[in-house]
């Protein structure tokens, strides 16, 4: 085996990102979207653990609704992509109004316990 | 006729108004039993019992075997402090023993006792429980060769002179006892553990305790600093007992003699025996170092009343006043070492009351960051003065939820993330909608 696992990684990623480029672009804009939700969790995480929990519920407010936008958003990208035979039937507008309705009551529910 | 039995039923009525014996308001004692051996005493000791009885002591002198003798009738007291100058007394007369003796002691009451050379098994034991024990040997004295006193009659360096006294001011008096203390008896020793009694007129390393008429065949029990001669014990309820081992320490003998110490070549006119025991008699019947403390009251900065909850973090203000009884009133106490604690299992707050001078001592606080029972507690144990033992409990809440400040700084990176995560939302709707 002449080749070593560090060019193996590196064979793995170009073939990642040349799959990915293939993807359409509406799928790219809401894979960035779950990408900036979940950073932005992470940083709230690191926050806390190097302040302290001391408002709890703020903490838990701010990364549920990092974490619920991130959700409902790859909830969307599985309903809208037209590779997914399981919701081949729904029309998009519906997964659409499903995505509002439920990211209204989601920042209802953060703004109550935000404190 | 009918008419005079009912004005002497009026009479008698109005006697218990018109005795003013012991009470805590005024708390020094008016009526004293003095019990002696021998009525001789009233005049060989007369100097020091018209010192007492020209501060307004009632004394009721009797024979310590009289047989009609008692402290108390259908249960109360008749007298407010005791005197026992009968060191040789194998059993008092009447209903005095040595429980009912202690049971004065117990409830609040004063006791002088005096014991002697060849003193009996009971005053010892009495002696026992008020905390020294008097060397075992009834026919020891305190001998010292090096501090005697007087010395042109040689003698047997019995006669001893001392100047090793407590310091304490409210004990002895604010004047110093300038004159060295003649003493000529037995001494005792304080068991180390007793936290309640303590010496006042010690004797000096050099002395021990032996009997002076045979030889002495192994190296003595009591000596040195050890040996007490004059020493004082204040009970937990406040009771003084004053137990000396020389009784004609009190008479007008040695009150009036001159005294030199034997390596001194100082003569001095008069002992000090009449000035230290004055002065002790007065601290023992509570015209000296008596506190009380009243009106305890605290309440939040800036208030006047008295809440039932503090809050965490509250300011808060505590006050007491203290004063001193003087023999005849009380005067406000003055000092700088009271202390308060904010008690909960352990002090989370300690401080020193401050004095305005008349006799009201305050501080402010803050609440420490703990809710929980606290208490106020103020533990006053000087040296020669009653204990002051105070504590009121309060309760200490912590914030309520609309106590806390509207925005908390710590969260602002949460509240940041909520709103990032909407205006993100609404930016991505758009986008979604409106991309090709």
């Amino acid at each position: 085996m002449v080749r070593s696992t560090g060019d193996d990684v590196l064979a793995l990623f170009h073939s990642l990102r040349s799959a990915y480029a293939a993807t359409p672009k509406n799928l790219k804009i809401i894979d960035l979207y779950v990408a900036f939700a979940v950073s932005t969790a992470l940083i709230q995480v690191v926050y806390m653990a190097m302040v302290g929990s001391f408002p709890f519920n703020s903490f838990l407010s701010g990364v549920l609704s990092c974490v619920g936008t991130a959700v409902l958003a790859v909830c969307l990208r599985i309903q809208v992509n037209k590779e997914n035979k399981e919701f081949k039937d729904l029309p998009p507008e519906r997964a659409y109004a499903d995505f509002i309705l439920c990211n209204l009551v989601l920042h209802l529910v953060i703004m109550n316990f935000l404190g | 006729m009918a008419r005079s039995p009912l004005i002497l039923v009026a009479l008698i009525c109005l006697i218990p108004i018109v005795c003013h014996s012991f009470s805590p308001e005024s708390p020094t004692s008016r009526r004293i039993l003095v019990l002696v051996d021998d009525l001789a005493i009233k005049s060989s000791h007369s100097l020091y019992f018209k010192s007492l009885s020209s501060r307004g002591y009632d004394l009721d002198f009797k024979l310590a075997d009289d047989p009609k003798i008692s402290l108390q009738r259908y249960g109360q007291y008749l007298y407010d402090g005791l005197v026992l100058f009968c060191p040789t007394v194998d059993h008092f007369g009447g209903s005095i023993d040595q429980a009912s003796i202690l049971d004065f002691v117990d409830s609040g009451h004063d006791l002088i006792i005096v014991a002697d050379v060849q003193s009996s098994d009971l005053i010892r034991e009495i002696a026992i429980e008020c905390g020294a024990d008097f060397d075992e040997d009834p026919a020891a004295m305190v001998i010292d060769h090096i501090n005697y006193a007087n010395p042109e009659n040689e003698g047997d360096h019995t006669m001893i002179a001392s100047d090793n006294f407590v310091k304490s001011d409210v004990i002895l008096g604010s004047a110093k006892i300038e004159a060295p203390v003649l003493f000529q008896g037995i001494g005792h020793s304080l068991n180390p553990a007793n936290s309640l009694v303590f010496k006042v007129l010690s004797a000096s390393p050099a002395a021990y305790s032996a009997n002076p008429k045979a030889k002495l065949s192994n190296p003595p029990a009591l000596s040195g600093s050890d040996i007490s001669l004059v020493s004082v014990m204040q009970a937990r309820n406040n009771a003084r007992i004053l137990i000396c081992g020389s009784l004609s320490m009190f008479s007008n003998r040695l009150f009036r003699s001159e005294v030199q110490k034997a390596r001194d070549s100082t003569r001095l006119e008069k002992s000090g025996n009449e000035q230290f025991l004055n002065e002790i008699s007065k601290w023992v019947f509570h015209e000296r170092g008596h506190l009380k403390a009243i009106n305890v009251r605290h309440h939040k900065s800036g208030e006047e009343d008295e809440p039932a909850v503090y809050r965490i973090n509250d300011d808060l203000e505590y006050s007491v006043e203290i004063y001193e009884w003087t023999g005849t009133s009380w005067e406000p106490y003055v000092a700088d070492d009271v202390q308060v604690q904010f008690f909960m299992m352990s002090p989370y707050v300690l401080k020193t009351l401050s004095s305005n001078g008349k006799g009201l001592y305050s501080t402010t606080f803050k609440v420490p960051d703990v809710y929980g029972v606290f208490q106020f507690k103020v533990e006053y144990e000087k040296l020669g003065y009653t204990t002051l033992s105070l504590s009121k409990q309060i309760p200490v809440r912590p914030f309520r939820h609309n106590e806390y400040e509207r925005f908390i700084t710590a969260a602002y990176p949460y509240y940041g993330a909520a709103f990032s995560m909407m205006a993100g939302f609404f930016l991505f709707s758009f986008l979604h909608l409106y991309n090709k």
